[in-house]
């Protein structure tokens, strides 16, 4: 199993729809508040070179936004 | 395999429209990248829509979505890039896929409009943003600038007091068109003000680093562009008339367009009340419009 980790923030409505998108999909998610997280959100702003949610890290693939057919390919989410 | 109906679009009245359809036993798809449309860039609570003296939009947004796939409706992330009719309707999504169906609703709403100035592509999510609900929060203790003064402008402005050290305002008109009481709150909080400024650049080197306006330059680590939405029909042109604001013009009853099983409802037609209950009430009506349309023109399997 991957590990996937979500950087998001709290009123963000595409983070949600990418946790949902992957919560139906059988994948297990450990989302980060990057508001609250200042070291999460330092991480986040390197790995990526951007500063925008939602991102996703996958065992440290990071993936900027809700690109389904990246995170599809990725995790082997069959369509 | 043909659809009986394919939605397009995520946000009130394409969600209305497919709980509708939903109940009517077709054989329905709705496409969408995300749910909400423009409820998404919403900075503040939603005050005016019926059951909630007060909802913030995911909150909004998230019961819209549960509410939707709640029904037996079939639902794919994907973003329409085309739509053509041959013996069905041929929509095609940016993973270039095709689906075919007998009726269509667009449902896509309005995107941000674009500034189109130097260095608005380049520091879009570096520093640029058209969503503060997502990336303002990112901008806690650093100076940020709005694009844009009116009620959207302002919201923004106040919502990302909360974090930012320093919110500027920069309208290009004379005045601000926000209304009086958000025009006092921002006031209060100490929200700077900039009016007949036009924006010509945004500069920095990996990140935004200042906005330039007229002969003039604001220091600032986010730029926030609320300058409005606009339809876009594009990907449905070959089947639809336009207005010269790039609505598509739909017959005020049934929302159907100049093509017969095409629909256009919510913020993308030519109607000119654009509010969250207004798109859901025309989305249940063009559900039902197109239900008509499929049993007068063909004998659906899934219709008894």
């Amino acid at each position: 199993m991957k590990k996937v980790r979500l950087f998001s923030t709290p009123i963000c409505p595409y983070c949600l729809t990418l946790k949902r998108f992957l919560e139906e999909n059988g994948v297990e998610v450990e989302s980060i508040d990057v508001s609250q997280d200042e070291e999460a959100q330092k991480e986040m702003v390197e790995k990526t070179k951007q500063a925008t949610v939602p991102v996703l890290d996958i065992d440290g693939q990071f993936v900027v936004g809700f690109d389904r057919k990246k995170i599809c390919e990725i995790l082997g989410i069959e369509d | 395999m043909v659809y009986d109906l394919i939605i397009i679009g995520g946000g009130p009245a394409g969600v209305t429209a497919g709980i509708y359809s939903a109940r009517q036993r077709i054989k329905a798809l709705l496409l969408t990248k995300s749910f909400g449309g423009q409820m998404v860039h919403k900075a503040v609570e939603i005050e005016n829509y019926p059951g909630f003296e007060k909802i913030s939009s995911i909150e909004l947004i998230d019961r819209f979505e549960k509410h939707l796939r709640s029904k037996d409706i079939e639902i794919k992330n994907e973003k329409v890039v085309g739509l053509d009719k041959k013996e069905f309707f041929e929509v095609v999504t940016d993973e270039g896929k095709t689906f075919r169906s007998r009726a269509v609703i667009v449902a896509t709403g309005a995107e941000p409009k674009r500034l189109n100035i130097k260095g608005e592509k380049e520091f879009l999510g570096k520093g640029l943003s058209y969503c503060p609900t997502c990336d303002g929060p990112l901008f806690s203790k650093k100076r940020v600038v709005i694009i844009g003064g009116g009620e959207a402008g302002f919201e923004t402005a106040l919502f990302l007091r909360k974090y930012a050290s320093a919110v500027t305002i920069l309208e290009r008109g004379e005045k601000v068109f926000a209304s009086q009481e958000i025009q006092e709150r921002a006031k209060k909080e100490g929200i700077n003000i900039i009016t007949g400024a036009t924006v010509k650049e945004i500069k920095g080197k990996d990140f935004v680093e200042e906005v330039l306006y007229n002969d003039e330059s604001i220091a600032a680590e986010g730029v926030f562009v609320q300058i409005g939405h606009a339809p876009d029909a594009s990907f449905a042109k070959n089947l639809v008339d336009v207005n010269d604001k790039g609505e598509i013009i739909v017959d005020p009853e049934t929302y159907e367009t100049r093509t017969k099983g095409l629909f256009a409802t919510g913020d993308i037609n030519n109607g000119r009340m654009k509010q969250i209950v207004i798109a859901c009430g025309e989305g249940a009506r063009a559900a039902l419009f197109a239900y008509n349309h499929l049993i007068k023109n063909y004998e659906l399997d899934s219709i008894n």
